[in-house]
């Protein structure tokens, strides 16, 4: 027993410190604790600070002054207020685009009555889909684009986004529904309920949780998503990250409302993934097992 | 041959072809989606890598021109030191966060409320946009007003140029990157810890094994698997590296941060070279392609020795 009590791996004290000791693993946490929280303090810091105090040297590391000038310079000056709405447009399309016809895809991966082999061809083409970099395809749409003149619209970033995002959800959630017991379906067929009737009234309510991880990861995917949304917008539908890489000029000095941009973007993920962490960290779990 | 069966058997299998059916009709939009948006593009870039087509002229023909842009690929020193760059930046951004990932994923493994916090402020570098991450660690490394330097002054330290030093502007990339996903691999980490038998790490205790041998013997071989994978996708993700390379140096100075996705992006939409940046594109996903299945080799290998 007291041996348990000392080498409990599920205690609070982790597994590392069973090994290494205490300290090591104090000191680890505050390191990484320190290296993470400073540049969000410094972030959150200059997006309030006074114009003399961001660019003043020495920095100020604890401004005595704070304002919302920055936010007010930001939806005064830059179409932000329109870029911000458009990425909200873009990101929640794609996201229920994604989920709606990525589970669907799953199912029939993982339990439709299609012949082993037609699976295992698309399970791979997707895996293979999943992996390549979204570059290489960045100049045939580009391309192709331009020709059918859907650059610079919302829908050409909601068809790429939604593209990049789908192998991904599919492989997520053929992950959680191979997880459910194959006897909740045979029950349903013995009922007489079809595939569509299996799926909508059997499965889908009792794969929420996966529903969610993949909906927040395909929200945060597209949220911040910077190479397509670079190349297929010119004035009309620049994104977020499009934006605040704008800030950056051989100037470099508006660092007030960069920071503020910054934070008002990562403001709704880190509300969204906060409330929902449990299904967040579920998904990237369940995304590694999938490989 | 229909009329032969009875009544009941007929119906059924009339239902099964229907499922079929509808297990088709779940299918298709997903893969017509991704066949029209991903996959012909790709037939359309390896089309391209046999022609030069300039793609800024208005009414420019794409000329046929064989194997020029593969000849060229393998001739061109510019994209040999990004292809270069870009596995200096994989291997030893990777293999920080793997190790520092798979430690703090050790320390913060427990239950207590400290793990928790920790866990959920983790999160936030992980889901920032690379862009915005890029531009604040360029605001901290700025040479003359950034934190970074100020802070490193205190110690005696002065006047480190972050980014416009062919070293350390190569560094900073690849501290960057490490700041954002280190976490990640700590997060899924501590998740896969979470799952493991803990029955069988109280047996190996009680029967004498020290805490290192049960980390050394147990822990470690049942998360193998996952490290693995976590290895690979790490390890492809970071040969996408585009953004925050973008924001923060652009490549430079000179070719010092160059990456191939940066350098086929130049030749595509700066120089407007299709056929180019088709050909590279072609070989890239080659490369990619080879890489993940010896990933996979190596996961099936790991998985069998369990």
């Amino acid at each position: 027993m007291s041996l348990k009590r000392k080498y409990d791996f599920t205690s609070p004290h982790g597994i590392l410190s069973n090994f290494a000791g205490r300290p090591v693993k104090v000191a680890l946490i505050v390191l990484s604790m320190t290296v993470v929280l400073f540049p969000l303090y410094w972030l959150v810091t200059n997006a309030l600070k006074l114009e003399r105090d961001y660019l003043a040297y020495p920095p100020v590391l604890i401004p005595k002054e704070i304002t919302f000038e920055s936010f007010v310079e930001l939806f005064e000056k830059n179409a932000f207020a329109s870029s911000l709405a458009t990425t909200l447009i873009i990101t929640a399309v794609t996201t229920l685009l994604c989920v709606a016809i990525g589970s669907t895809a799953a199912y029939t991966l993982a339990r439709g009555p299609i012949g082993r082999k037609a699976k295992n061809i698309f399970g791979v083409w997707f895996l293979v889909q999943k992996m390549y970099p979204a570059i290489v395809t960045a100049i045939p749409v580009f391309i192709v684009m331009r020709a059918l003149r859907l650059i610079d619209t919302r829908f050409s970033l909601i068809i790429m986004n939604t593209s990049f995002n789908l192998p991904m959800i599919i492989w997520l959630m053929m992950g959680f529904f191979e997880q459910l017991p194959i006897s909740l379906e045979e029950s349903g067929m013995l009922d007489g309920a079809g595939f569509y009737k299996r799926f909508f009234y059997l499965i889908l309510p009792i794969t929420k949780p996966g529903l969610i991880s993949a909906a927040i990861l395909t929200f945060v995917a597209t949220w911040n998503e910077f190479l397509f949304s670079v190349i297929l917008s010119i004035k009309r539908t620049k994104t977020l990250p499009v934006i605040i890489a704008g800030f950056i000029t051989d100037r470099g000095l508006d660092w007030g409302p960069m920071a503020a941009a910054s934070v008002l973007m990562l403001v709704p993920v880190v509300l969204l993934t906060f409330f929902l962490q449990k299904d967040f960290v579920q998904g990237l779990a369940m995304g590694a097992v999938k490989g | 041959m229909e009329h032969r069966l009875d009544g009941k058997t007929n119906r059924l299998s009339l239902s099964k072809r229907k499922d079929t059916w509808a297990a088709w009709s779940f299918l298709v939009p997903a893969s017509l989606f991704l066949f029209v948006t991903s996959f012909l593009p790709l037939l359309y870039s390896a089309y391209l890598s046999f022609f030069r087509f300039k793609m800024n002229l208005p009414k420019a023909v794409p000329l046929f021109i064989g194997l020029e842009n593969y000849a060229r690929v393998f001739t061109d020193s510019q994209l040999a030191t990004s292809a270069l760059n870009t596995l200096v930046f994989a291997l030893a951004s990777v293999s920080v966060e793997m190790a520092l990932g798979l430690m703090v994923a050790l320390a913060i493994s427990g239950d207590g409320k400290i793990n928790r916090v920790a866990l959920a402020i983790f999160i936030v570098p992980m889901i920032m946009a690379p862009v915005a991450a890029g531009t604040l660690w360029r605001m901290m490394l700025d040479s003359a007003t950034g934190v970074v330097n100020y802070l490193l002054s205190l110690l005696g330290i002065s006047g480190v140029s972050w980014l416009a030093n062919t070293t350390t502007a190569m560094v900073s990339v690849i501290f960057v990157n490490i700041w954002q996903l280190t976490p990640w691999v700590t997060v899924v980490v501590a998740a896969g810890l979470k799952a493991l038998p803990q029955d069988c790490i109280q047996a190996a205790l009680v029967d004498g094994a020290t805490p290192f041998q049960v980390f050394r013997r147990i822990v470690l071989p049942l998360i193998m698997p996952l490290l693995t994978v976590i290895l690979m996708i790490r390890f492809i993700d970071a040969f996408k590296v585009f953004d925050t390379v973008y924001v923060m140096t652009g490549g430079g100075p000179g070719l010092a941060t160059e990456m191939l996705p940066n350098f086929i992006y130049k030749q595509g939409l700066k120089y407007f070279d299709a056929g180019y940046a088709g050909a590279m594109a072609v070989l890239f996903v080659l490369a990619m392609t080879l890489v993940v299945l010896l990933f996979v080799k190596w996961r099936s290998w790991e998985e069998a020795k369990l």
